[in-house]
């Protein structure tokens, strides 16, 4: 057995979320099958899968710790298990996979609700903090009133809170005409077609500046 | 000729402790996990410059070295090239003393051939394949850095004998000894780890210290566990037990370039541990070094 299939068989087994067995399609002599096949309900075993499990979902429930913080403990712990079950939780470092985790926790909690609110809400800021770590500005000297706009990918607003890699400590309320252009932006539109509806250049051009809107 | 000065006591930087705590002279250098200042984006991790010039300013005048977790060295379908360009990146703009990594593996190749997280580390097993493998990897890195680069050895609950190994390694330790010798590369002796596995395998762990090249030690790891399922578990969630302050005595006068003992503590555990508590470990730590170890050391490269 190869070094790499011997890998890949006890990484099956400890994971345990594979549909398949884990020793199959693996080129494995009968003693080496044997072998593996007796470690599977041994003590040892058991409990290694036991701290991988446990890991993954302290993972988990540090990387939407806000969201989960709200929910029932029966909710929370099904939606942790579910989430594991799917193999979720095993990145050392967890942001990697928070978004798909808060998007798999929002698929499940009622709409509209205040849930649903502050699992966007912690959505949106994770994303925005990420990339303020890249973010630039757009070039006005680029905006091009032609292109379309779309709300910024790493930009959200919920129940009123502007969030964007751009603002200072990433949110500050957004004024209500804000607010009409994110929903109208729900579809993407040039900066043409904007100002024709009577959104304000100026608008437009702040929230271009803060990574709210981008060019498609 | 590598000469290490002797750095003494260390601690790794948590983000959550007090920022006067690594100034307070209990701490003679910091051990920093440089992916927990980065940002994962796929299959690359990049220091967020915010988060290094917090830590940096925290831990200003204090030695640093670097202790990585997500390299997986032992994983047969390739090593995490992504953290080796971060720590590019980030001995670019820090530089340090030495660095350490687990032996073991994390990863493993899904049918696909695309990476595959296990999400706890495993033990390697010990053969000659995977010597060759782990101390090819390791003297390319230690060349890569120009610092000393060090593997520690793991907590394990599957013993060494239910895996397949080959007669002349015989178990992880004969794996460790054989990878520094064929790489050059150096140890983290981690005494909690040689804890666990003894009080879990029912192994004496004098008797496993003495078979450990301790020439190449430079690195030690001193940290509690806890008792779970009927397994002392490697939880970084408590004090150093004291057969683990006996077992610090009896290496630091055996191992002659050891040049920093490492109290290990996982952060979300430090505030529930308290640092009255860590500041008396780690004062305890620097009594046992002070009579055991001597001031500098050279180490032949």
């Amino acid at each position: 057995m190869s070094l790499r299939e011997f890998q890949t068989a006890l990484g099956r087994m400890v994971r345990n979320t594979d549909g398949s067995g884990p020793l199959d399609s693996l080129l494995l002599d009968a003693n080496e099958w044997e072998c593996l096949h007796a470690l599977q309900p041994s003590a040892a075993l058991q409990f290694t899968r036991a701290v991988q499990r446990s890991w993954c979902e302290q993972r988990a429930a540090n990387a939407a710790a806000l969201t989960l913080s709200i929910l029932t403990d029966a909710t929370r712990r099904r939606i942790l298990e579910e989430w594991i079950n799917l193999g979720g939780g095993t990145l050392s470092f967890f942001g990697a996979e928070a978004d798909a985790l808060l998007d798999f926790i929002a698929g499940q909690l009622p709409d509209p609700s205040t849930e649903l609110n502050i699992c966007r809400l912690e959505q949106a800021t994770l994303r925005a903090s990420i990339h303020t770590t890249c973010f630039q500005p757009l070039d006005p000297a680029l905006f091009d009133p032609q292109k379309a706009l779309r709300r910024g990918r790493h930009a959200g607003l919920v129940t009123a809170l502007l969030i964007a890699p751009g603002l200072d400590l990433l949110h500050r309320v957004a004024a209500p005409l804000e607010q009409l252009l994110w929903e109208r932006l729900s579809v993407p539109a040039t900066a043409a077609v904007l100002l024709q509806e009577g959104y304000p250049r100026d608008l437009i051009a702040t929230l271009l500046q803060i990574g709210a809107l981008e060019q498609a | 000729m590598i000469n290490v000065a002797a750095l003494g006591v260390g601690f790794p930087y948590i983000a959550s402790m007090p920022a006067d705590f690594y100034q307070s002279g209990v701490i003679d250098f910091v051990e920093i996990t440089p992916e927990t200042l980065c940002f994962q984006r796929g299959n690359s991790l990049a220091p967020v410059p915010q988060q290094v010039a917090k830590a940096r300013a925290a831990t200003r005048g204090l030695p640093m070295v670097v202790h990585g977790v997500e390299l997986s060295i032992g994983s047969a379908h390739g090593c995490n090239t992504g953290y080796l360009e971060m720590l590019d990146l980030f001995q670019a703009s820090w530089p340090f003393v030495w660095h350490s990594e687990h032996l073991g593996f994390q990863t493993i190749a899904a049918d696909d051939g695309a990476t595959l997280e296990v999400g706890v580390p495993l033990p390697l097993p010990a053969t000659h394949e995977a010597v060759e493998l782990v101390a090819e990897r390791a003297a390319a890195i230690g060349k890569r850095y120009g610092v000393p680069f060090l593997l520690e050895n793991p907590a394990y609950y599957i013993p060494s004998e239910a895996l397949p190994h080959d007669p002349q390694i015989v178990d992880d330790i004969g794996l460790m000894n054989r990878i520094m010798t064929r790489s050059g590369c150096y140890q983290l002796l981690d005494l909690h780890n040689i804890y666990c596995n003894a009080l879990n395998h029912h192994l004496d762990p004098f008797a496993l210290i003495d078979r450990v090249d301790l020439d190449r030690v430079i690195e030690i790891h001193v940290a509690g566990g806890s008792w779970r399922d009927g397994f002392w578990m490697d939880g970084h969630n408590g004090r150093v037990p004291p057969p683990v302050w006996r077992l610090l005595e009896y290496t630091l006068i055996r191992a002659p370039n050891a040049a920093g003992v490492v109290f290990e503590v996982l952060d979300p555990f430090a505030p529930r541990l308290g640092r009255e508590a860590i500041t008396e470990d780690l004062r305890r730590a620097r009594a046992i070094w002070d009579r055991c170890h001597p001031v500098t050391r050279h180490v032949a490269a």
